[in-house]
């Protein structure tokens, strides 16, 4: 702590407040999203029909067209909130990684995870979002509905979007699990005695949908789109 | 049968212009109910009388002998060598100004840290020497103690991630501080006026939650709900006060 900072700083304000504020809700946000998110993407595993029902039933209510930018806007503003605390400069990422090495911390470990994902997630995430997003309105020749079984198994399959998929999926699962985690123990939800089974929690959860997630891919892989 | 031990053990004196940090090692027979203090004092007494570190009570109270064990920033007198591998690497904390080898200068710190948070009561009251102490109920004398237990070593800074990035952050220590005066019913500041020392990226919201404060503290302060308490409060405080029906 530098001896000047006795002075006071800055002019006492509430941004910071206001902006974890908006951290937090947008992080849950997501987090609720990325859970309907996966199970219904994962109905393709009861049939491509299940699918395609649930995603004609969002395009036909406008629910679709509506959440679509607003899920991308709420990514987008997340990323430049969550921001304020990721290690940009190369000197704080060497701080940064050269403490977790040190420490040997699970926690300190997790906020790394979330931090190397989040910015793996910004590009992968962008560009699928950009993709659905230009599918459901502009559409795919020779489909009807914007989002169908068909059309993402036929991106799954085609290469580099395997390996987009591949690298993206464990990821935002992981984030968005942490992430649970973490805002439950940063807002004092989750309490000192309940720590441990959280964490528990939070593995389970991680487990599983990177379970469901991984089986969807395989059903998205395994395909006929002919 | 005794172990052997092996000391890995930080050296560097920055009064003297001819050090360069390094480690030295040091081989040590372990002996029943060793700490991490006996061991060095045999090794500055039996090896090597340059050896630098801090103690005084050796009992994990003044919380003097803090360094990093093995990764972990902890208490040199609360622990004990049968709870270590054979090979023990010991640094000085992280953070703080180094003294030299093992000891660093946690004092000048706080010190700061008390005049930030103004680690004082704040009254109107006039002082009667004359009258009788005002009684305080039990339960928030033991509320306050609680966090007053804290004895000032310097791990719950050294273990913050985000102390180690941002130098100006008040870390669970000095959060844990302000926190004592928020219970204590003798302290007449409002919340908002708590809100102006802690309600920013250098207090309360630059804490990222990573709980290596609650993980390492000696005395095991409850720093996890503290802390998770103060964000609450202090975010609600700034909610309250753009809600119309609420100012």
């Amino acid at each position: 702590m530098p001896l000047e900072a006795t002075a006071p700083l800055a002019k006492p304000g509430r941004a910071a407040a206001y902006l974890d504020w908006l951290q937090m809700l947008t992080g849950a946000f997501l987090i609720l999203f990325m859970w309907g998110h996966l199970l219904m993407v994962s109905s393709v595993l009861f049939g491509r029909g299940a699918m395609n029902g649930i995603a004609g039933f969002l395009e036909t209510t406008g629910l679709a067209q509506l959440g679509g930018p607003v899920i991308a806007v709420a990514f987008l503003l997340h990323f430049v909130l969550a921001a304020r605390k990721i290690p940009f400069t190369s000197k704080e990422q060497r701080t940064a990684v050269g403490h977790a090495k040190m420490l040997h911390h699970t926690d300190t470990w997790l906020w790394i995870v979330q931090v190397v994902s989040a910015m793996v997630i910004l590009v992968l995430g962008s560009i699928h979002m950009w993709t659905v997003l230009t599918d459901l309105y502009v559409g795919v020749p020779g489909s009807e509905l914007g989002i169908n079984a068909e059309t993402s198994a036929a991106r799954v399959q085609k290469w580099p979007w395997t390996l987009l998929y591949i690298v993206l999926l464990p990821l935002a699962e992981l984030h968005v699990s942490i992430g649970f985690y973490r805002i439950g123990v940063k807002w004092g939800v989750i309490k000192r005695k309940g720590r441990k089974k959280a964490k528990l929690i939070e593995y389970i959860m991680a487990g599983a949908f990177l379970l469901i997630g991984t089986a969807t891919l395989i059903r998205f892989l395994l395909m006929d789109v002919n | 049968m005794a172990r052997t031990l092996r000391f890995h053990v930080f050296r560097y004196n920055p009064q003297d212009p001819a050090s360069t940090p390094h480690m030295d090692a040091y081989v040590l027979d372990e002996t029943e109910s060793m700490t991490l203090y006996i061991a060095l004092t045999r090794i500055r007494e039996e090896q090597d009388p340059s050896l630098m570190f801090d103690f005084c009570c050796r009992a994990g109270v003044c919380g003097s002998c803090a360094m990093v064990i093995n990764g972990r920033p902890g208490l040199g007198c609360h622990t004990k060598t049968a709870d270590l591998p054979e090979r023990i690497t010991l640094l000085p904390l992280p953070f703080f100004k180094l003294v030299g080898d093992l000891g660093v200068d946690t004092g000048t710190w706080f010190r700061e840290m008390y005049t930030r948070v103004e680690s004082w009561i704040h009254t109107e009251k006039q002082f009667d020497p004359a009258s009788e102490e005002e009684r305080m109920d039990n339960e928030t004398a033991e509320q306050i103690y609680e966090l007053d237990r804290c004895i000032e070593c310097g791990c719950c800074v050294a273990a913050c991630g985000t102390a180690r990035m941002r130098e100006d952050f008040l870390g669970a220590a000095g959060l844990n501080r302000l926190a004592r005066f928020m219970i204590d019913p003798r302290d007449q500041r409002s919340d908002k006026e708590y809100f102006d020392v802690v309600g920013n990226d250098q207090g309360i919201f630059g804490c990222m939650g990573l709980l290596a404060c609650e993980d390492v503290c000696p005395k095991h302060l409850p720093l996890q709900d503290q802390l998770g308490y103060m964000r609450r409060k202090m975010a609600m405080n700034a909610l309250t006060r753009i809600l119309p029906w609420k100012k």
